[in-house]
């Protein structure tokens, strides 16, 4: 069995008296697409903060490459091989594709100035990569589709070391052909088999699409995972649902 | 592919349309239309030997602080501190020059009057800077808040080391020391040597033309009896700090974490941009530009004034924005804010050579071009934006 590139044991989170994580153990691999699962509330979004370096765990142990590591800050993250596309991208709308591509990691020359003609050349090479032939690297940020400014902020995140890439619901907020896009720009990471992705969605439909492994959160706990060829469409859906039966929700439904 | 479709939609645009889809081209057209009606309406008198130098002066004079607004403006941050900062230099620096160095350290050459009141002022404009990014606050709110303080520090200051709030008569420094000479002297004689040679050389072929063209009092000149011998000092300043603007913006990493952290902050923090010291950079930014101004205007009248200054955070922020500088920041022009500079200030001077005008029309301008410039920049923003 590969060493897994990302685990976490035991990961509690609390805010104050409120548990937003009760104990969370998750293994990432390379060359996988990890989806995670769970409802509105579950703790998605706080467990990979956590992995991002935004908060520090309560309890737990994160480990990288099977070595132990304690994220302080967002960029110890980074620097550790994390690269997270958050919902809103972290993307500037008014500066160009390139701007955005290198900023605050800009390629410099004498008296920082910037190697325009080469971070042109860069971020043009690195979205083709992922899937996107963007001729104009000069155009803003501003006038690019939802699809594009996610493979801008996925090939971003990989050019500057992403190991693991976290992606925070990036089909939620597009429409259908534009989430077949993203779909496929997953794909294309996936199959560079170096880089671990960890998939949050709740759209049932995209995790079988794309997810190698699965982990179902509700109420800060897994409920459920395992690798996509051990997990019915049925079972998926009752996790889905945070454990409940489709049957019981039709019988509480029918009471009221 | 559909992702690849997408990118094509995008319509390739020729030069000419780039041309006037570029922020700025509002700023130009005004300005060439001003250029126009006032050469016409003032019988050419604006743009003559002296009119081209006074207009200068004042151009350049709101060039130098509109720069440090509009930086600091596409930064996301407001300063309204600036004209109460002009106040404040240079009652600092003609306090100095008339009574010494603070403390009894002896007599004050320009030199260190400049140094050690821009030390002030930088320091000023850092704690300014700390304030606004440290609490959170609006900088309209806590910059407001300086413009009363440093005016009444500046009232205070006068009267406890001076008697009276003016300090007038000082000596010439320009006379004798170059660096009083590179702020408030003279430069670019050679452009009225050529100018004046053209003159004279419409004279010795028998065309006298006496009006104001290349003459001034219907005399020539020659160099050296004449008053018009150079533009004023400031002239070179705002286009040294409209350079440095304009590198520094376009070019440069510092750049890109300008217009990164006016636009989204929150983006620019992500991914690395040190966002606060980009604002606070830029608040002493401003307060250098403040001291610039202040500095030309000493050495130039070897003057000073505790009202100095006044009103000047206003049009400087006019200025940024008739130049296409967003008020929400993340986006402008640094040759925007040079045609915003030329528009207001020809403006500002035209009562001078149209004395049938009344010059209060002049704000009624201000106004009315502010007025349509946000609107302008938004179609502009929303344009970039997709319409959001
Ligand atoms: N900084 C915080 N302080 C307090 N509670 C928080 C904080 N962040 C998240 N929570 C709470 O933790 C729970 C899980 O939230 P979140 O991780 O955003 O869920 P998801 O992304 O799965 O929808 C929610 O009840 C939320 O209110
Ligand atoms: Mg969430």
């Amino acid at each position: 069995m590969v060493q897994p590139y990302l685990k976490v044991e035991g990961l509690v989170k609390r805010f104050g008296p409120f548990t937003a994580l009760g104990g969370v153990d998750l293994e990432v691999y390379p060359g996988e697409v990890h989806a995670l699962l769970g409802d509105n509330g579950a703790g998605k979004s706080t467990l990979i903060k956590t992995l991002a370096g935004v908060h520090q765990p309560t309890e737990g142990q994160l480990y990288m490459e099977g070595t132990p590591v304690n994220f302080r800050s967002p960029r110890d993250a980074s620097a550790a091989g994390i690269g997270t596309v958050y919902q809103d991208l972290a993307l500037n709308q008014l500066m160009s594709v390139t701007r955005n591509f290198f900023m605050g990691r800009e390629l410099k020359g004498p008296l920082g100035t910037l190697r325009m003609d080469e971070m042109n050349q860069i971020a043009h090479d690195e979205m083709l990569k992922i899937g996107i032939d963007f001729s104009d690297p000069t155009q803003a940020v501003g006038t690019m589709s939802g699809g594009q400014r996610q493979t801008l902020a996925i090939a971003r995140a990989i050019y500057f070391g992403a190991k693991v890439l976290i992606l925070d619901e990036p089909t939620s907020a597009l429409g259908q052909v534009q989430q077949m896009g993203v779909l496929k720009t997953v794909k294309r990471v996936r199959a560079r088999g170096d880089i671990a992705i960890i998939f949050i969605t709740h759209n049932e439909i995209h995790s079988r699409l794309v997810g190698d492994r699965f982990t179902f959160l509700a109420l800060g706990k897994v409920i459920g995972s395992g690798v996509a060829a051990d997990i019915s469409d049925k079972e998926m859906r009752r996790l889905m649902s945070g454990g409940a039966e489709l049957g019981d929700l039709k019988q509480e439904l029918a009471e009221i | 592919m559909a992702d690849l479709s997408e990118s094509d939609r995008l319509q390739q645009e020729t030069w000419f349309q780039r041309t006037i889809r570029r922020p700025e081209i509002g700023a130009f057209v005004v300005m060439i239309v001003i250029i126009f009606a006032l050469l016409i309406m003032s019988n050419g008198k604006a743009f003559n030997a002296l009119g081209l130098k006074n207009n200068i002066k004042i151009i350049s004079q709101f060039g130098i602080i509109a720069m440090g607004a509009a930086l600091l403006m596409i930064a996301g941050e407001f300063d309204l501190s600036i004209g109460s900062m002009i106040g404040f230099a240079g009652m600092s620096m003609a306090l100095m020059l008339k009574w010494g160095l603070p403390f009894g350290l002896g007599e004050a050459t320009p030199f260190l009057a400049f140094i050690i009141t821009l030390a002030m002022t930088l320091t000023l404009g850092w704690f300014i800077g700390t304030v606004v990014v440290r609490s959170g606050l609006s900088s309209f709110i806590v910059t407001l808040a300086f413009l009363f303080f440093l005016r009444g520090a500046t009232e205070v200051g006068f009267r406890l080391i001076n008697k009276s709030t003016q300090v007038s008569g000082l000596q010439d420094f320009k006379q004798e020391s170059w660096f009083a000479d590179l702020l408030g002297g003279k430069v670019f004689g050679w452009f009225y040597d050529i100018w004046f040679a053209i003159g004279q050389f419409f004279v010795d072929q028998g065309i006298d033309r006496t009006d104001q063209w290349f003459t001034l009092g219907g005399n020539l000149n020659r160099r050296g009896t004449q008053w018009v011998d150079g533009f004023d000092a400031r002239f070179l300043w705002f286009l040294v700090i409209s350079a440095v603007a304009y590198f520094v913006l376009s070019r440069t990493q510092l750049g890109n974490w300008i217009y990164a952290t006016g636009d989204n902050k929150d983006a620019a923090r992500a991914n690395g941009v040190p966002v606060n010291r980009v604002k606070i950079g830029l608040f002493m930014f401003t307060a250098f530009c403040a001291t610039m101004f202040a500095a030309c205007q000493v050495f130039d009248t070897n003057t000073a004034d505790a009202a100095k200054g006044n009103l000047m955070e206003l049009f400087a922020i006019a200025i940024a924005v008739v130049g296409g500088t967003l008020m929400t920041g993340g986006f402008g022009s640094v040759v925007g804010v040079a045609f915003g500079a030329v528009t207001v200030g020809l403006v500002s001077n035209a009562v001078f050579f149209i004395p049938t005008i009344d010059g209060a029309w002049f704000r009624v301008f201000v106004g009315a071009i502010l007025l349509a410039a946000v609107f302008a920049n938004e179609r502009i923003r929303k344009r970039i934006t997709g319409g959001i």
